[in-house]
C-alpha cells in the first residue's frame, strides 16, 4: 500500500541565550529584578498560607487579584477598606470613578444582595456607598462575616469574555475560554484545553468559539486584542502550574479591548488540604 | 529484569505462544486463532476431558506452564478468574514476555471482589515487568506473524494501521470491516480493563513501530489523562492518530462505567484533548475506517477547494452540498480550464461550472479520452486542491455486468491519474439498487488502492477530517 502520510516535523526547542559578558551595572539591575521577583513570590505564597492558616479555601476578591497580579496577570486590583474613611482614602488614591464590592466569604452573589455599587464619583459618595453595602450585607445574611468593602478602579467597558480553570478527574486542570454573559450561560459557547497550554493552543481556543466574530469586531466595532487574550491564557496556564493548591479559578468577566485585556473580577478556590 | 516497554514489544512480536485454558465449549477458539502463527504454539490445560481435543489439532499440551520448553513470549490466558492469579504468577516465574487475560469478572463488574483480584494480578505483573494485557480483553493481533484475536482476521502481510481498543468487539470488527475496505492492520491490541498497560503505553509502542503508518483507537477513558496527552503528542509528531471516543453522551457515559470500569469525562474535554494532541476525532466505526482511507490512500491536500465530477445534474447539486456541509469549498474553475472544457464538453444535459456534470461527456464511462481530459484539466486547475469522482452504480452497473473490462479499463485510467496527480483523488460508489454489482465493483476499486466511499457525505467528511490534519499548525 502506498502510504502517503505527511510527516510532521518534530517540535524544536530553543535554549535561552547564554549571557557571556556581564557588566557590574547589568548585574546590579539583574539582582534588583530578582529581588523584586522574590518579593512577589513570597507575597503570593503568603496569600495562600494566610488563607490556609485561617482554615479558608475560598480567597477573597482582594486576595485572588493580588495573587494573580503578582504573577503578572492583568487584573483590576482591589484594596480592602474596613471603614468608610479608609474606602474614601483608597478611592482618592486610585482616582474616580471607582467600584465598591462587599468582601465576605459567605456572600458569593454580591450584586444580587446589593453588595456592589459601581461608578462612584467622589469621596462623599464612597462613604455613603460603604455604609449601604455593609447594611445590605448584614440584611442578606445576618450570620455572614463581613471583612469590609473592596475598592477598585472602574474598568473601561470592553468585550466581555470569561476564562477559568476546573479540575477534570482524568486530565487534571483544564482551562476554559468563552465570551461572557448570555453566550456562556445559555449557549455554552466555550473551548477547553488541558494545562499546560501553548500559544498555539491559546490561539485555537479563541478561534474555536462560535462567537469569535464578536472579537474580530462585529458591525464596525474595533477588533479586540486577540494577542493579549492569547497571552492571558498562557499566563493563566503558567499560574496554574505554579500554584498546585488552586483547585478552581474564574476570571469573569475579563474585558477585552482593542489594546490589551484585563480581568475585572476574579475568584479562586483552593484545594481541600490533604 | 527487562522493563515493561521491552516486555510489551516482545509480547506483540512473539516467537512462542502459549494458550492456557482453551476449551472445547469455545471451539478451542484461541488455539484456532493461532493456526496461521509463524512461530511455535503450545497449550496448557489440566482438564483431561479437554486435552484430547487439543492434541487432535496437532498441538502439544502441557499440564503446567513450568513444563513448557524454552522462552515464552506471549501467553493467552482463558482460565476462570479465581485461578488467574496463579497463572499470572507462573508467567512471572517463567519470565514470560506478556500475558493477555481473556478472563473477565474483574473491575468491570463494579464489585469489590473483582477489583481486588484485578489489583492482585496487577501487582504480580508489575513486580515481574510482565506485560499484562487486560484483563477482560481479546488479546493481540499481529497480521504479519499470524497472531490473532479472531480466526477471521487476515494474516500474511502487515497492514499500515496500528489499532488500540478498549472493547474486544470493536478491535475485531474494526480489523474485519477495515480489511474488507482495504484498511488493514499492523498490530491491534484489545486492552480490556488496562490494569497494568494503558492507552499511552500502546500509543508509545505503535508510534515506534515501523509497520504502523497510522494509529487509530477506540477509547472510552483512561486512568492518567496527562500521560495520554503526552503520548499522543509524541505520536502525532511522527504519524497521524485517529481517536474514536466511545461514551460521549450522558447515556453513553453510564454504559462506559459498567463496561470497562473507566471514569467518564465530558465530551468537551475529550474534544479539547484530541485537538491539543493534534489527533483526529471520529465518531463511529465507519467514520474511523473512512478517515483512515483518506489518510492512507490520498496525497495530502494543500487546501479545501474541490473539483467535483458527477454523472448527472441532481448528483452534481448533492455532491456539492455534501462537500460544503463538511467544510470543504466548491469554487469556480480558472478561465483557462473553462476555455479547454468548452472545446469538448457536452452541455446538452450537462454543465461544467464545477461540479462537472459529465455523464454525457464521458459516455457514462465509455468515452475514456474525455474522462482523461477532464481529470487533466482539474489536475492543472490552480483553483482545485482535491478531486472527487462519482462512480455511479445506478447508471453503470448494467454495462459493468455485461462487460466487466469496461470497469477495469476505467479504473486503470483512474489509477494512472492518481499516480501522476499531486492532489487527493477520491471516488464514491453508492450501492443503490444493485448492491451485489456495486460490491464487486468496489472490490476492484479497493484492489487498486483507490479510496472509495459509500456516499458523497462519507467521502466529504473523511477528506475534511484528513485535511484538518494536513493543514494543522505544527
Amino acid at each position: 500500500m502506498a502510504a502517503t502520510i505527511r510527516q510532521k516535523p518534530r517540535t524544536t526547542f530553543r535554549l535561552p541565550p547564554r549571557v557571556t559578558v556581564v557588566s557590574p551595572l547589568t548585574l546590579i539591575r539583574h539582582l534588583d529584578k530578582m529581588r523584586q521577583l522574590m518579593a512577589k513570590d513570597s507575597g503570593s505564597s503568603g496569600i495562600i498560607d494566610q488563607a490556609r492558616s485561617e482554615g479558608r479555601s475560598v480567597l477573597s476578591e482582594v486576595e485572588a487579584k493580588a495573587l494573580l497580579a503578582s504573577a503578572g496577570i492583568p487584573v483590576i486590583e482591589a484594596k480592602l477598606a474596613t471603614t468608610a474613611d479608609e474606602a474614601a482614602s483608597i478611592a482618592d488614591d486610585i482616582g474616580f470613578p471607582v467600584a465598591l464590592k462587599i468582601v465576605s466569604e459567605q456572600i458569593t452573589h454580591k450584586s444580587d444582595v446589593g453588595g456592589v455599587v459601581l461608578n462612584v464619583e467622589d469621596t462623599d459618595a464612597v462613604r455613603a456607598a460603604f455604609g449601604e453595602i455593609i447594611k445590605a450585607g448584614k440584611k442578606a445574611d445576618a450570620k455572614a462575616q463581613i471583612d469590609g468593602v473592596s475598592v477598585q478602579r472602574m474598568a473601561e467597558p470592553g468585550v466581555e469574555v470569561i476564562t477559568g480553570m476546573t479540575m477534570d478527574p482524568q486530565f487534571g486542570p483544564v482551562l476554559m475560554f468563552g465570551l461572557g454573559g448570555v453566550l456562556v450561560e445559555v449557549l455554552k459557547d466555550v473551548a477547553f484545553r488541558v494545562v499546560p497550554i501553548t500559544r498555539r493552543d491559546a490561539r485555537q481556543m479563541i478561534h474555536e468559539i462560535q462567537g469569535f466574530p464578536i472579537l474580530e469586531g462585529h458591525r464596525g466595532a474595533e477588533p479586540s486584542d486577540i494577542a493579549a487574550l492569547e497571552a492571558l491564557l498562557v499566563q493563566l496556564s503558567e499560574f496554574i502550574e505554579a500554584h498546585p493548591d488552586v483547585a478552581e479559578l474564574d476570571l469573569n468577566p475579563v474585558f477585552a479591548y482593542p489594546k490589551g485585556a484585563v480581568a475585572v473580577d476574579a475568584r479562586i478556590v483552593l484545594s481541600e488540604p490533604s | 529484569m527487562p522493563d515493561l516497554t521491552a516486555s510489551l514489544a516482545r509480547t506483540l512480536n512473539p516467537k512462542v505462544v502459549v494458550v492456557v485454558g482453551d476449551k472445547r465449549m469455545n471451539g478451542y477458539m484461541w488455539l484456532r486463532n493461532m493456526q496461521n502463527f509463524t512461530g511455535q504454539v503450545y497449550s496448557v490445560q489440566v482438564d483431561p476431558n479437554e486435552i484430547p481435543g487439543i492434541e487432535e489439532m496437532g498441538i502439544k499440551n502441557f499440564t503446567s506452564l513450568a513444563d513448557v520448553p524454552g522462552d515464552i513470549d506471549y501467553v493467552l490466558c482463558a482460565v476462570p478468574r479465581q485461578i488467574s492469579p496463579r497463572i499470572i504468577a507462573d508467567c512471572a516465574a517463567r519470565g514470560v514476555g506478556g500475558v493477555a487475560l481473556f478472563t473477565s469478572g474483574f473491575a468491570e463488574t463494579g464489585e469489590e471482589e473483582g477489583a481486588t483480584l484485578q489489583a492482585e494480578l496487577g501487582n504480580i505483573a508489575r513486580d515481574a515487568s510482565l506485560a499484562l494485557i487486560g484483563p477482560n480483553c481479546m488479546g493481540v493481533y499481529n497480521a504479519k506473524l499470524g497472531v490473532r484475536q479472531s480466526g477471521e482476521q487476515p494474516t500474511g502481510e502487515a497492514g499500515p494501521v496500528g489499532f488500540i481498543s478498549q472493547s474486544g468487539t470493536h478491535a475485531i470488527n474494526f480489523s474485519l470491516t477495515g480489511a474488507a475496505q482495504g484498511v488493514r492492520i499492523s498490530t491491534s491490541i484489545s486492552m480490556g480493563n488496562a490494569e497494568v498497560l494503558d492507552v499511552p503505553d500502546y500509543v508509545d509502542y505503535l508510534a515506534e513501530d515501523d509497520d504502523t503508518k497510522v494509529i487509530a483507537m477506540y477509547v472510552e477513558g483512561t486512568k492518567d489523562g496527562r500521560r495520554l496527552i503526552e503520548s499522543l503528542q509524541r505520536a502525532t509528531a511522527k504519524k497521524p492518530v485517529v481517536i474514536w471516543k466511545g461514551g460521549v453522551t450522558e447515556a453513553g457515559a453510564r454504559a462506559t462505567a459498567s463496561h470497562t470500569a473507566s471514569l467518564a469525562t465530558s465530551t468537551a474535554i475529550w474534544d479539547a484533548v484530541v485537538k491539543q494532541a493534534g489527533a483526529i476525532a471520529t465518531v463511529s466505526l465507519d467514520d474511523t475506517v473512512d478517515v483512515l482511507k483518506a489518510l492512507l490512500l490520498c496525497k495530502p491536500a494543500a487546501g479545501r477547494r474541490m473539483g467535483l465530477m458527477a454523472m448527472t445534474g441532481g448528483q452534481s447539486v448533492v455532491i456539492t452540498d455534501a462537500f460544503e456541509r463538511a467544510g470543504q469549498q466548491v469554487p469556480r474553475l480558472t478561465e483557462s480550464s473553462y476555455a479547454k472544457l468548452a472545446e469538448f464538453f457536452n452541455i446538452i444535459g450537462g454543465s461544467y461550472q464545477n461540479p462537472l456534470d459529465m455523464g454525457g461527456t464521458i459516455g457514462f464511462g465509455g468515452q475514456s479520452d474525455h474522462l482523461q481530459r477532464l481529470l487533466d484539466i482539474l489536475e492543472e486547475d490552480a483553483n482545485v486542491d482535491a478531486i472527487t469522482m462519482e462512480l455511479a452504480s445506478g447508471f453503470m452497473a448494467r454495462r459493468w455486468k455485461a462487460d466487466p473490462s469496461s470497469l477495469d479499463s476505467m479504473l486503470d485510467l483512474l489509477v494512472k491519474h492518481k499516480e501522476r496527480s499531486t492532489k487527493p483523488f477520491l471516488t464514491t460508489l453508492h450501492p443503490g439498487h444493485v448492491e451485489e454489482i456495486a460490491a464487486q465493483a468496489r472490490a476492484k476499486v479497493i484492489e487498486r488502492e483507490l479510496p472509495v466511499f459509500h456516499s458523497f457525505e462519507r467521502a466529504a467528511r473523511a477528506l475534511s477530517l484528513a485535511t484538518d490534519y494536513w493543514l494543522q499548525e505544527t
